[in-house]
């Protein structure tokens, strides 16, 4: 569909108070922008992977990054009274604005002093907080955007759709008919070279006229004063070395410690951001700059002033915010963004609000704007958490956006009949499984799926669960009366534990059943744990002290299985996920937290362990699997990713010699309940037929091909999708080892 | 590491050649990467020894101290840098008291000159005290790595406000 036939323009839908808003947005997005966002997304997250994967040191300078913005929130008042006095020193000035109003209130005054009649900008999300150029263009100065993004938009009157990329949502066609439209010229405008030709020849003519330049800043060093600005196109050189007058306008929380600092993070955020090594610019600028005034706008400049304009405008209330101030340490990088299977479908036109973007956005969004509704676009984040191990200062956004879901909820009046039904999973799937045959008949009845979608928000079009005709408990009592656990070596204190999730109790048993035939084909005995709520439904809804409640009382209970000796099995990702990494901020015991987070496996990651630990039981499995050669296609789920248990399934399969293709899908768009929500359902549609393509793509031509998920969610997308029961990999493997 | 550094420059999609560090040398290889006819844009920082630019500074085609118009219109810029990065290929060029940020960034194909005793592993230690004597932390500079460039307009394209072509003359 053409964006110009009546189509909602994105501004409209900028601000996501309203749920009709968002919905709206969603749809757009949908409609008009999610090819370009998907490929240039995609794009920028290959190339993060393989440029952090170059950097020897990531995960150590992640740990300084983090250190470094932890330390200077903390001591930002002193950070903030030392930049000032360095670059007094030097001859600049430093204004410490309130509001917003205060910082535009000040520049436009400094550019009316100035005399100024244009204005050369460079990209900054922080002067589209404050509204800067509305309040300049109101005072009668021109205000030229120089990145070649913000030109389209400028163009456009779109908002930022991502804050690295801001019109990643516009492919080059969609450009090419906005600027045909919008520009009266017989020049070509069809592809990229002769887009940016004719972009640069009209801002080359602002460059050289402008009187004053305005930046952001990417950080700020405050014993010398110096500001970082990262960039690819040059305008930023241009915007502070032609006009005399340059002001910098920048968060408070981008000033760190010295210059020294910078080392740590240049690299990260070049590699966390565009993928590069570093971008072509990265400018470290201690202005007033000692270069001569230039006047090649003809003005007779004596010297080149500064103006450093640092903006509160909440954040200072964000600091004192336990939850919120998490937000503060990010470097505006965008890994968050593109490694987000939604945000790669719908970008931050609807992922966003009417600056801040993506996953990290809702937190700023509220910071800034002071209004809770303002964030309700956190909804778009499913908690699959694939940004946290991507993030160069480790922020746990899932958690920021769980926290502002809850706020959000608690506001609106408490939780909405949907988000009690998809968090009480457990008590629904428990009464089903009383009669699964009837509770699965009354299910597919048309009158029960219209009323559950319009009282539960349960789109009618998405198949749901099934309940097992018997759950994991009663199928494990039934086999223990009939085959006895092997023996235990009278010296091994070791004892394998399976935890019975909802998921695998009620729905997934075979899962369970074939977890406990694997190992104890192996000699290992399997006991099963209680059925007991983990606080992952709960949570995904925002409903955190229901989560709360379930976690403290499953984590001492798993605690003193592990006391006993117990290694934990968890067959579901988003379950162990649980226990590996949410219930160290839900429980708050570090000591119970380590204890879980060290004794609770995935099963093929602990047989994968195993195998790496001890030839023998690596030959021991292989013997029971020879002879197989079948092919795979493996989608690892994205907590598991997340952990750090992603490659456990190839690595398992490779040391037994069979050939492994994995997706590189992020998640698989269902994300638990979120694939069932009517105001999802295409969302998530959308993402599971990315990664069907790459299923198919990959099984083409190559007959038998196994395609195996580890989590539940991943296999009902993926049956949805192909028409086809999908298997967990533990299952395959029960296959393949015979009886 | 000088080895290392003409690889990263390549891969930055930029071009690099290492030259013995005399002026003839070094004049001819600056002739020969600013290509046929027009001016010169030059400015040094003084980064790199001063009498290596004798003679290409003679040259007719040279201008060290461009009026406005002609800034506006040059197409070469020629510059020193105080240090290359091994790692990412970037020369770090000073914007201080001469023209050298104008030259490398006004201009169509920016020439960079690096003596090869300044190159350093990686980007993070033009930060430390330990390279360099700490020049890299007194000084306003750029670390420019490849040519200016852009994906805004849908595929990658070089050579936006900045200059299309990054040309390194290595000094030995």
């Amino acid at each position: 569909m053409s964006d110009s036939q009546a189509e909602i323009h994105p501004r409209e839908v900028a601000n996501k108070a309203s749920k009709e808003s968002l919905q709206k947005a969603i749809g757009m997005a949908l409609r008009v922008e999610s090819d370009a966002l998907r490929l240039n997304t995609q794009s920028f997250n290959t190339n993060r992977y393989s440029a952090v994967g170059k950097i020897g040191d990531y995960e150590e300078l992640k740990d300084r990054a983090r250190k470094i913005k932890e330390e200077s929130i903390r001591d930002l008042s002193q950070l903030i009274d030392r930049l000032t006095r360095s670059i007094e020193a030097r001859g600049g000035k430093v204004f410490l604005a309130r509001t917003k109003d205060d910082a535009t209130s000040y520049i436009r005054n400094v550019c009316l002093s100035a005399n100024a009649k244009l204005v050369v900008k460079a990209k900054s999300i922080t002067s589209e907080e404050i509204g800067l150029n509305h309040v300049l263009a109101e005072a009668g100065i021109d205000v030229a955007e120089t990145d070649l993004a913000e030109f389209i938009l400028q163009v456009s009157g779109e908002q930022p759709s991502h804050i690295v990329a801001p019109a990643i949502h516009r492919s080059r066609e969609r450009i090419s008919k906005l600027f045909k439209e919008h520009f009266n010229t017989d020049k070509p405008l069809d592809t990229g070279e002769q887009l940016t030709e004719f972009a640069r020849d009209i801002l080359r003519e602002k460059f050289l006229a402008a009187d004053v330049g305005i930046t952001g800043a990417n950080l700020i060093a405050a014993e010398e004063g110096t500001i970082l600005l990262v960039e690819s196109e040059g305008n930023i050189r241009l915007t502070t070395q032609l006009p005399a007058v340059h002001i910098a306008v920048a968060g408070i929380e981008k000033v760190i410690p010295g210059k020294k600092d910078f080392g740590t993070f240049i690299e990260l955020l070049a590699a966390s951001g565009t993928g590069q090594p570093l971008t072509s610019y990265t400018n470290i600028l201690e202005p007033p700059l000692e270069l001569p005034v230039l006047n090649l706008n003809g003005r007779e400049d004596k010297a080149r002033e500064f103006h450093l304009v640092l903006l509160d405008n909440g954040r200072m209330k964000m600091r004192e915010d336990n939850d919120l101030r998490e937000a503060l340490y990010c470097i505006r990088c965008s890994a968050c963004m593109n490694v987000c299977a939604n945000f790669q479908t719908v970008g931050g036109h609807a992922f966003g609000g009417e600056c801040y973007t993506g996953g990290i956005g809702a937190a700023w969004t509220i910071g800034t704007s002071g209004n809770l509704a303002d964030g309700r676009f956190a909804e778009l984040c499913t908690g699959c958490s694939r940004c946290v191990p991507n993030c160069p200062v480790r922020i746990d956004i899932p958690r920021l956006n769980s926290v502002i879901k809850n706020r959000l909820m608690k506001s609106e009046g408490g939780a909405s009949l949907e988000k009690r039904f998809f968090a009480g999973f457990s008590t629904l799937a428990k009464f089903a499984s009383f009669a699964p045959g009837l509770s699965n008949w009354i299910n597919d009845l048309p009158a029960t799926r219209s009323l559950l979608e319009k009282f539960a928000g349960v789109d009618e079009r998405r198949p749901l669960p099934r309940i097992a005709g018997k759950t994991l408990t009663r199928k494990y009592t039934d086999y223990r009366k009939k085959i006895k656990p092997p023996v235990t070596l009278p010296d091994s204190t070791l004892k394998i534990v399976l935890f019975p999730d909802v998921f695998m109790n009620y729905q997934n048993p075979d899962v369970g059943m074939a977890t406990v035939r694997v190992f104890e084909k192996l000699g290992l005995p399997v006991y099963l744990a209680e059925v007991m709520e983990d606080g992952r439904s709960a949570q995904s809804q925002g409903l955190l002290e229901s989560a709360r409640r379930s976690a403290t009382k499953a984590a001492a209970y798993l605690a003193e299985l592990v006391d006993d000796g117990a290694e934990i099995i968890v067959a579901e990702p988003s379950v162990l996920s649980m226990f590996r990494s949410d219930y160290e901020k839900l429980v708050g015991d570090g000591e119970l937290f380590v204890k879980l987070k060290t004794h609770t496996y995935d099963p093929i990651e602990w047989l994968d362990k195993h195998c790496n630990e001890d030839s023998d039981f690596l030959k021991k499995l292989s013997d029971r699997v020879s002879g197989a050669r079948a092919r795979i296609f493996y989608h690892a789920h994205c907590q598991m990713k997340a952990i750090g248990a992603g490659n456990a399934v190839p690595e398992l399969f490779r040391k037994l010699g069979l050939t492994v293709d994995t997706s590189t899908v992020e998640c698989c768009g269902m994300a638990g309940s979120f694939g069932y929500k009517k105001e999802y359902y295409e969302i998530s549609k959308n993402i599971g037929r990315d990664l069907a393509q790459q299923v198919e793509k990959s099984t083409a031509g190559q007959g038998g091909v196994r395609v195996l998920a580890s989590g539940t969610s991943c296999r009902e997308q993926l049956r949805d999708e192909l028409g086809r029961r999908i298997g967990h990999p533990i299952e395959f493997l029960a296959e393949i080892m015979g009886k | 590491m000088i080895e290392q550094f003409i690889k990263s420059v390549a891969a930055a999609a930029a071009t690099a050649e290492k030259i013995p560090s005399n002026a003839d040398s070094l004049n001819e290889a600056l002739v020969r990467a600013a290509g046929d006819g027009g001016l010169i844009f030059f400015a040094a920082a003084g980064d790199v020894a001063p009498e290596l630019f004798n003679s290409f500074r003679r040259s007719e085609r040279v201008i060290t101290e461009p009026t406005v118009e002609q800034m506006k219109t040059l197409k070469v810029g020629v510059t020193d840098a105080f240090c290359g990065i091994a790692s990412t290929g970037s020369v770090c060029v000073t914007i201080g008291r001469s023209l050298s940020g104008p030259a490398g960034s006004l201009t169509r194909k920016h020439i960079a000159v690096v003596d090869g005793s300044t190159i350093v592993p990686r980007p993070r230690d033009v930060f430390s005290e330990e390279f360099l004597d700490g020049k890299g932390l007194r000084r306003s500079f750029s670390f420019i790595t490849g040519p200016s460039a852009t994906a805004d307009m849908g595929p990658l394209v070089r050579g936006v406000h900045g200059p299309g072509k990054l040309h390194v003359i290595v000094l030995e």
